[in-house]
């Protein structure tokens, strides 16, 4: 048997003590615990498992290629969907987002997903079915999703940048439709050299988006004509569908 | 005849910690405020009575515990004598009511003089105005109006309810404007229920020792989930005193016998019952106390760890229109004190910067 330690995993030893003053307002400190080949249906990654010293959240990193030290690696924010990623849900696109950024990373040289274990943006799994519900019921949900907290990324942003830096980045293209990630993350010093927009393919369950309804009140809606809570800070664009800057159709 | 409306007056029912955090921080920041509380005195569940020779018995909160630096802060400018890490001595394998209480960057504080310091500290040089309860809300133009039992209405253009979640449901489902913020904040109050928590009071004669802790979370009761030894706070207590505190679900069947509200707490088939538990888990003198009292919280405390993560503020149709904010542990992700208190100020700061604006 052949062991090889390259420059990835090399970062579990280096780690082993890593204590800092932590990232952000919230003081978020984190540490690479683990790191393991894993082959997907989408292609050949490892994985990075992270330690942090707020909660038992255990981020993860999916790594194509050298990372380590490499510059403008294409990377992807990915926050947790149980319904979506897992269940398949339809009330989100957080699937095909997922997969459509593991597999824009594939296609690649290098690049780094990050999933955050923050289910629906830190809101937790049952503060988000009791929103669902609560569309079920046909109310309003803006003011639910103020008090349920779908507002506050500071900390998914000090706990990316500090992944990325124990990664050991020297600079990424961000792959998102939403520039103020860039911003949240180049003010906690990571070098973002520039934005990759991430667009879905259409498919039978996102082909509603590309219709003229698919915007109403700057909120998307799914098959069911739901309003989408805004589970990924991202938003969708689907091949063909305008660009989420212009303003929607006020016809 | 009503109060005169100042424009910038706002309305705070209930004096429980999140009531008054919210008044506290509206008031320092210049804004007139009035704080209505139904009971006689202020703090809610925080919540300290005096027994025979003046010693103080916490019978709701048993100690605070928090992390964040501002909370903690509130609790050292309380004055007198503040116990750091009591409780030390913890026994039993129960369950805690916030298990995280015990986790190690949290930080446990108990109050020689009672726990109500925290809040009698809190309501300090506002205008608390207590045995009012507040029977309904009336939304007209830009004022929002509580009908207060006995006395003339407060009109503000912002109330706070700072109450149970049953209680702010209560009083949301009479407002007459409705507005889909207002039934929607009024379904998320119906998910989550408070449990409640039948509590006695046993004060021991003299020469009765204390048993060898302060806290007893027992992993084989299914009446029993906390035994404090509220002595063991107090500086040369007069008396062993212990607090025993029900299991919700035990709490709720007893509740919801006819016979329970029909006579008085200390004299209940529940409090008996409570006492046979303790004796049998401590001992036979647990059984037999020199004096006795009890308390039904119908409201103790929220469905532990399933809470919001921010306060709610409605807005009613006019400009500016009427605002009611809603504030409580269940409106900070946590629960118990830290998230009222945390609630309460958050709820304050979201007034402020929509009139700054």
């Amino acid at each position: 048997m052949m062991i090889e330690e390259d420059s990835l995993s090399r970062l579990v030893t280096r780690d082993r003590d890593h204590e800092c003053e932590g990232y952000g307002s919230s003081k978020v400190c984190v540490r690479v615990e683990g790191i393991a080949e894993l082959p997907t249906r989408v292609g050949h990654f490892r994985i990075v498992a992270f330690w942090n010293n707020r909660d038992g959240k255990e981020h993860v990193a999916m790594i194509k290629g050298d990372v380590v030290g490499a510059t403008d690696i294409p990377t992807r924010l990915h926050s947790e969907c149980l319904t979506g990623d897992v269940m398949g849900s339809l009330r989100c696109d957080c699937r095909d987002q997922l997969l459509e950024g593991l597999k824009v990373i594939q296609s690649m040289d290098r690049g780094i997903l990050l999933y955050m274990r923050q289910e629906g943006r830190g809101i937790g799994l049952i503060n988000k079915i009791r929103a669902y519900s609560l569309q079920d019921l046909g109310l309003d949900t803006v003011e639910a999703n103020l008090a349920l907290g779908f507002r506050d990324d500071e900390r998914d942003y000090a706990v990316a940048a500090h992944m990325l830096k124990s990664l050991d980045v020297g600079s990424i293209q961000l792959i998102t439709n939403n520039p103020n990630k860039m911003k949240q993350l180049t003010q906690y010093g990571i070098n973002v050299a520039g934005r990759i927009p991430h667009v879905i393919p259409p498919n039978e369950h996102n082909r509603f988006y590309l219709e003229t309804k698919a915007k109403r009140s700057g909120h998307f809606l799914d098959p069911a004509g739901r309003p989408h809570l805004a589970e990924q800070s991202d938003e969708v664009v689907v091949e063909g569908m305008r660009a989420p800057s212009e303003p929607p159709d006020q016809g | 005849m009503a109060e005169p409306v100042g424009e910038d007056r706002v309305v705070v029912v209930g004096a429980g910690i999140s009531g008054l955090s919210a008044a506290r921080a509206l008031t320092a920041a210049g804004r007139s405020v009035v704080v209505l509380e139904r009971a006689k005195g202020v703090g809610g569940r925080c919540a300290t009575r005096r027994i025979e020779g003046g010693q103080p018995v916490d019978f709701g909160v048993t100690f605070l515990h928090g992390t964040d630096p501002d909370f903690l802060a509130a609790l050292a400018d309380v004055p007198g004598g503040a116990l750091v890490d009591w409780p030390s001595q913890i026994r039993g394998s129960g369950r805690p009511c916030q298990p995280e209480a015990f986790s190690r960057p949290q930080r446990r504080v108990a109050f020689a003089d009672g726990v109500a310091a925290f809040p009698r500290h809190l309501a300090r040089g506002l205008d608390v105005r207590t045995e009012r309860r507040v029977t309904g809300l009336e939304i007209t133009g830009a004022t929002i109006t509580p009908a207060i039992d006995g006395a003339a209405p407060i009109v503000a253009r912002t109330v706070i309810l700072a109450l149970a979640a049953e209680q702010s449901r209560a009083l949301l489902a009479g407002v007459g404007a409705r507005t889909p913020g207002l039934d929607t904040a009024a379904a998320l109050l119906a998910m989550m229920p408070t449990r409640p928590c039948l509590t006695v009071i046993a004060a021991y004669p003299a020469g009765v020792p204390g048993p060898p802790f302060h806290l007893r979370y027992p992993e084989d009761s299914s009446i029993l989930q906390v035994i404090a030894h509220d002595s063991s706070k107090r500086v040369n207590p007069a008396a062993t005193v212990m607090v025993y505190q029900a299991h919700a679900r035990w709490s709720r069947e007893h509740l919801e016998r006819p016979s329970a509200g029909a006579s008085a707490a200390a004299s209940a088939p529940w409090a008996r019952a409570l006492l046979d538990e303790a004796a049998r888990l401590l001992g036979p003198w647990a059984g037999a106390p020199s004096s006795l009292q009890a308390h039904r919280w119908t409201h103790a405390r929220a469905d532990g760890g399933a809470g919001l993560n921010a306060p709610i503020l409605l807005h009613f149709p006019g400009d500016p229109g009427p605002r009611l904010g809603l504030a409580g542990e269940l409106f900070s992700p946590g629960g118990g004190v830290e998230s009222a208190w945390m609630s309460g100020v958050r709820l304050a700061r979201m007034i402020l910067a929509e009139d700054k604006r």
